[in-house]
């Protein structure tokens, strides 16, 4: 088993944890379990975050909404019908695209709490250190820029750059938020911050590279 | 002799060079009969694209193609016209060039692509929707319309955009805004220096929020604002004085934040960065 028919049964693996195949080329390929850690701890994040919290469903259209403006997600429309899909372009790498949604989501319940909290209900501010950006490259951002490599080696230095700069912002975004949870202004530069890394995830997967 | 023998060799390598840039490069144009409002999509990985206003009801594309490595798709469905570069097999950024010239009906949408760029569309009162990673993106003259802008690396450029509703996001391209005025202007940007040059209009909304860029911002002493101006960890600065206001929104602290109002404050003007500097400047 090669590392596409792996990923193509990536799904499944993730539901129900695989057949013998499949649990056998994992523990021999190290991107690919590399993959699976990464997919595992936002599909935990995202649990955790859940159970911490459930958005109001205004929240969710709010996001939906945002998640197509910013053309994450799409209406079918048939003048795509030129462009060949997301997965023939990017074949194993279109997982990415839901991560780049996970970022946008994520954005959005980390500063849900603080927004009602202006409300007057009564809310926890502080964020669980699991959830705190991390000021390096995650695995996801790592994936990304071996996506990268292999298809446009060029740019490979342009995205690590802004990556780096944007995992900066997201810090000092939190930080601020942590600092002030009742700040609305810092809640939006935080959103702000992810809005920009979700920029440059939506860039190489779906539009900039070949 | 030996020196002839060079110019000889060197003429000859000339010729072939020269001989296989002209047929690589082709031309090509395409031409679409459309309705009022159309939309139109140009998609390219490399090269540039630049759009006009056209003279009539049509949308006129011409396509300048450097090798065989690359063909242009295009569709239309009624009013919406797609034009796409196709990459083939073989293709790099190096060989897949394209650079287009379209002219579209001064009242159609617009959406523009490519890594590399650079973009441009001009005098034109549909939507433009402009977009690369690394592409150098300039608009100019548009009335009435929405104006959003998305580059990665790329530097972006927009002049005399009135009454737009517009949005820039960029990480690390630098942006200048001369004379864009509009019910929403929102930039953000990550590291990439913001200079603002205009009178902000009137009752619009101004949002300019960077990470570690500098924010600049150029005004006529008679432009009417209501301003506020934060950074967390850089310097503010404003050379045009301000009637203090009552109430703000966070703890005005002399250097790192200011904010106050100018004349009517029609506008409202909030600037805002973590560790990039902050200028109001007198024009």
């Amino acid at each position: 088993m090669n590392c596409a028919q792996f990923q193509r049964e990536l799904p499944d693996f993730l539901e129900d944890g695989g057949n013998a195949e499949l649990q056998s080329h994992l523990k021999t390929c190290g991107n690919c379990s590399g993959l699976v850690t990464s997919l595992q701890s936002i599909i935990h994040e995202a649990q955790f975050l859940q159970a911490s919290e459930e958005p109001s469903p205004r929240v969710w259209n709010a996001l939906e909404i945002q998640l197509r403006k910013e053309k994450i997600i799409r209406e079918p429309r048939a003048s795509h019908s030129l462009l060949p899909s997301l997965r023939e372009r990017w074949g194993i790498a279109a997982w990415l695209v839901p991560a780049a949604a996970a970022i946008l989501i994520a954005a959005g319940i980390m500063v849900l709490p603080n927004s009602k909290s202006n409300s007057g209900v009564t809310q926890q501010a502080a964020l669980p250190e699991s959830v705190a950006p991390k000021p390096a490259y995650d695995q996801s951002d790592e994936q990304l820029l071996q996506e990268v490599s292999m298809r446009a080696p060029m740019m490979r230095a342009a995205y690590e750059a802004n990556l780096k700069d944007v995992n900066n912002y997201i810090r000092d975004a939190q930080e601020s938020v942590n600092a002030n949870p009742n700040d609305e202004d810092a809640q939006q530069a935080l959103m702000d911050a992810y809005g920009q890394k979700s920029m440059i995830y939506e860039m190489a997967l779906d539009r900039s590279l070949p | 002799m030996q020196r002839s023998t060079y110019a000889t060799e060197l003429t000859v390598i000339a010729l072939i060079g020269l001989t296989s840039w002209a047929v690589a490069e082709t031309k090509k144009e395409y031409r679409f009969e459309v309705g009022p409002k159309a939309k139109v999509s140009i998609i390219n990985q490399f090269g540039s694209v630049s759009v006009r206003p056209s003279t009539g009801n049509y949308v006129l594309v011409n396509a300048t193609i450097y090798s065989d490595k690359v063909e242009v798709d295009h569709a239309q469905n009624g009013s919406r016209v797609d034009v796409q570069s196709h990459l083939l097999s073989g293709a790099t950024a190096d060989n897949s060039r394209v650079d287009y010239e379209v002219l579209v009906p001064a009242d159609a949408s617009v959406d523009l692509e490519s890594t590399t760029g650079p973009l441009h569309a001009e005098r034109l009162h549909g939507d433009v929707v402009a977009e690369g990673a690394n592409a150098s993106i300039d608009v100019r003259d548009i009335s009435g319309s929405h104006v959003h802008v998305k580059t990665m690396a790329g530097p972006i450029t927009l002049t005399n955009i009135r009454d737009g509703h517009v949005e820039i996001d960029s990480v690390s391209g630098d942006i200048t805004l001369n004379s864009v005025t509009g019910p929403l202007v929102r930039v953000s940007s990550t590291s990439g220096r913001i200079q603002y040059d205009g009178d902000f209009g009137y009752a619009g909304e101004y949002r300019f929020n960077s990470h570690s860029g500098n924010i600049d911002a150029t005004i006529p002493q008679d432009a009417s604002v209501d301003v506020k101006a934060q950074s967390v960890r850089g310097q503010v600065q404003s050379d045009l004085p301000l009637q203090p206001k009552v109430h703000t929104s966070f703890l005005v602290k002399e250097g790192s934040s200011f904010a106050g109002t100018i004349n009517k404050a029609a506008s409202s003007v909030w600037l805002r960065t973590f560790s990039g500097k902050i200028h109001l400047k007198k024009r």
